[in-house]
């Protein structure tokens, strides 16, 4: 028999890596003049995104088409620290720092461009990658250009950035008045159904609302909430690396279960944006609270499902089984 | 990605990232569009350079001996069957590298290789770096290490570990770290609830799984006395520094760069090839590869902590939480890792987005003789959320209230207090995220 289940979870997650932990990001940007315009970040791409969201950032800040960018990362010699791809951090810190490199940048485009337009700053126009004055735009220097009159003042078109906030290290009781930076919230709603013959979990459906302060990339958020969630399921329903002994029984994907694409729910997301955050543009991160609403709900579900409560895991077809058959005995006797 | 006519300054210059954009391109705008990702292309057209794709004529591969014990004192290793085989370069033992310090995230408690007369704390923990012409000799030459041990007992589960009589995995002890959280007078609050509801929880070992394994190739620049290693590393300057600490050379002397990483989830935050390639690099002179299997990435490198969570909640008759008392003790493994980290977070955020006046918590990290356990995508709020939206659940369903509207009671506000005592002062939309997934799943008190 097909039973039907539904669970609510609402999680929260500080994020960085507050209590007092030094957390910072280091980040520069340089106009060069063959129409590149190179950031310069540690910040370890693995997947998520942050290429592509300092390259946005930096886009909008300077305005000018993505094109336009390239980023050097990943390299001790030619980068300074940016801190970890960890702690939901790298949006709001490496972020924040290319933010406000990049605002110093389009300081140096105005402070450089006004002194080539010997004018002030309220009287220059800069966008597109061109300076002008209002009342002309068709006599502009581009921003190459400009890079190139600035090497022949003997500087380079660049700026560095850096973001540091402070947080404090809680006390001996755990207290402390300012411990994460910002905190990220999520609910999540799964529906599934419980095959009670062979105990196994259907995915159905999976709603999610996140507080994200404001999404650089909508798309990439859409990315995550799906990876998160699907790596929380695989937590809640299959995920168990068995170690007997010191020694692991099921090193190896033939034998160590996650989720497919066969196993896949449906999803539908709402994004809270208030802009509210210290983040740049008001964003906050969302790698780690996309996972961690997903277990939560499903043992919730299976709840609502089945009548039965799982306090460990993960909530496998077998432990499923035998729960639904002592269950049974239990209404019989 | 076979190219092998490639020269080491392509490697240093590949991993520049040029955007490609399609949509926005008459916007003004960039924030908030959906741009497409800066690596895609390079991904689905195979362009980008993972580590293992990284090849020199003269590379040479290096295998690990591993642990034949979980917990055990090397009492002897013997090479000289190993040395024989074909194609063979060099097998490093502890002997070999006797400055070599030990490394860690936190806590420098992770050996380099293990000596005869020290412990062996997991089947991960490396005996010898072997070298050779090729992986067939490789492999063949470190199955012929012979090893002998004397076993000790394996410690398992945290709270055997924790008994006064069970043997110390590490010099110090079991329990590598006990943090506290006190607010208010749990106690009295506990009897003035008109419910208090505990239970035990229990997660599990889950392995990060990214894509890629660890996998990494060094090559030692001796005119300039710098090592390079192209290796992924979720945080590339920490670990230049732990490696470089571990080898006693300067900062400058490690150079690492990063290849296209294939996910990491958490995993990628420990040190995995990085120090034994460095050595097999300056011993040989030679550019190394050293790239884990499946089964070698999961028995060597890092997991989820399992925590057992014990919670117990107190309410008042109108559904508002009253008390929280909470214990956190995580099985952290052989090594410290992230673990002393991972268990307090949880513990810090064991109430959820939920106002509670009375808390009080302890969270240790332990020891054990399993796997070790360190970061993953959660980092212990994952655990932790398991255990408090089942307590919520339970609670409000003694209340006979609606699952969502018991959570949208107790849910932060702007200048709610964390378990920490953090005021909240912006950016707090917890409540809207449940009237939208109220609304959006169209919610009608817990049923479809």
């Amino acid at each position: 028999m097909k039973k039907f289940g539904r669970g609510l979870a609402t999680i929260m997650f500080g994020f960085g890596y507050g209590e007092g932990f030094p957390d910072h990001s280091i980040a520069s940007i340089e106009i060069k003049e063959d129409e590149r315009i190179v950031i310069r970040t540690a910040a370890a791409d693995v997947g998520q995104g942050v290429i592509t969201t300092v390259i946005q950032i930096a886009a909008e800040i300077l305005r000018i088409n993505p094109n336009y960018f390239e980023v050097v990362q990943g390299d001790t010699h030619k980068t300074k620290n940016s801190g970890s791809t960890s702690a939901t951090r790298q949006t709001y810190f490496t972020g924040n720092a290319v933010k406000k490199a990049a605002e110093d940048l389009l300081a140096n485009l105005y402070h450089y461009g006004s002194l080539e337009f010997r004018s002030n700053h309220p009287e220059i126009a800069i966008e597109d990658g061109k300076i002008y004055m209002y009342d002309d735009p068709d006599d502009y220097i581009s921003y190459w250009e400009m890079a190139e009159r600035v090497r022949e003042r003997g500087k380079k078109l660049e700026a560095e950035g850096s973001f540091f906030p402070v947080t404090y290290s809680p006390d001996q009781n755990g207290q402390a008045d300012k411990v994460y930076v910002a905190y990220t919230f999520l609910s999540q709603v799964i529906d599934i159904e419980i095959d009670t013959d062979t105990g196994t979990i259907d995915l159905l459906d999976v709603y999610t609302a996140v507080d994200l302060g404001k999404a650089i990339n909508p798309k990439n958020v859409e990315g995550q909430i799906e990876g998160g969630t699907v790596q929380g399921l695989g937590m809640g329903m299959m995920e168990d690396q068995v170690i007997r002994n010191g020694k692991t029984l099921n090193a190896g994907m033939t034998d160590y279960l996650v989720p497919t694409s066969v196993d896949i729910p449906k999803f539908k997301h709402y994004l809270v944006e208030e802009e509210d955050s210290e983040g740049p543009f008001g964003a906050k991160g969302v790698g780690e609270p996309t996972l961690i609403a997903a277990a939560p709900a499903l043992a919730n579900a299976v709840y609502d499902a089945i009548g039965v409560r799982f306090f460990d895991l993960p909530i496998s077809p077998s432990k499923i089984k035998k729960a639904l058959k002592e269950k049974e005995k239990e209404e019989n006797s | 990605m076979t190219d092998q006519n490639k020269r080491i300054k392509d490697y240093f210059c590949k991993h520049t990232t040029r955007c490609t954009i399609e949509g926005v391109k008459k916007s003004k705008r960039f924030v908030g569009h959906d741009v497409l990702k800066a690596d895609a292309w390079d991904k689905v057209t195979g362009e980008a350079v993972y580590p293992d794709d990284i090849f020199f004529d003269d590379l040479l591969y290096v295998k690990i001996k591993r642990a034949v014990h979980p917990h055990a004192i090397l009492k002897d290793i013997d090479i000289s069957q190993a040395k024989k085989v074909n194609g063979v370069v060099d097998i490093v033992i502890a002997e070999d590298i006797p400055d070599v310090r030990q490394f860690g995230l936190i806590i420098r408690d992770q050996p380099v290789l293990i000596a005869p007369g020290e412990k062996m704390r997991y089947m991960g923990d490396p005996l010898a770096i072997v070298v050779a012409e090729t992986k067939e000799a490789a492999k063949k030459a470190r199955d012929l290490i012979k090893v002998k041990v004397e076993e000790l007992e394996v410690i398992t589960d945290p709270f055997r570990a924790m008994e006064d009589d069970a043997p110390d995995i590490h010099p110090d002890g079991n329990i590598v770290i006990t943090h506290h959280l006190n607010r208010g007078d749990v106690d009295e609050a506990f009897k003035n609830s008109a419910i208090v509801e505990e239970n035990r929880y229990q997660t599990q070992f889950i392995d990060q799984l990214p894509m890629q394994n660890e996998a990494g190739v060094a090559l030692y620049d001796e005119r300039r006395g710098v090592v390079n290693i192209w290796a992924a590393t979720q945080w590339l300057h920490d670990t230049q520094a732990d490696v470089a600490q571990s080898l006693r050379l300067s900062k400058d002397q490690i150079r690492i760069i990063q290849p296209t990483i294939g996910g990491a989830f958490g995993k990628k935050e420990d040190v995995s090839v990085h120090i034994h390639l460095a050595i097999a690099a300056m011993r040989t002179g030679r550019p190394v590869k050293l790239c884990f299997t499946r089964e070698e990435s999961m028995i060597t490198q890092s997991k989820r902590h399992p925590i057992t969570i014990i919670n117990k909640t107190g309410v008042d008759r109108d559904g508002y939480l009253t008390a929280w008392e909470t214990k956190f003790i995580g099985d952290t493994g052989a090594y410290a890792s992230s673990g002393p980290a991972v268990v307090h977070k949880g513990m810090y955020h064991a109430t959820g987005p939920y106002n509670c006046p009375n808390l009080r918590g302890v969270s240790h990290a332990v020891y054990t003789n399993n796997t070790y356990a360190g970061a993953m995508r959660g980092f212990g709020t994952a655990q932790g959320a398991f255990a408090y939206e089942q307590q919520m659940d339970i609670l409000a369903e003694k209340l006979s209230i609606d699952p969502a509207e018991f959570r949208l009671k107790n849910i932060y506000q702007k200048d709610s207090i964390t378990p920490n005592g953090q005021q909240l002062t912006h950016s707090v939309n917890a409540e809207e995220t449940i009237k939208r997934v109220m609304e959006l799943s169209d919610w009608k008190g817990g049923r479809k």
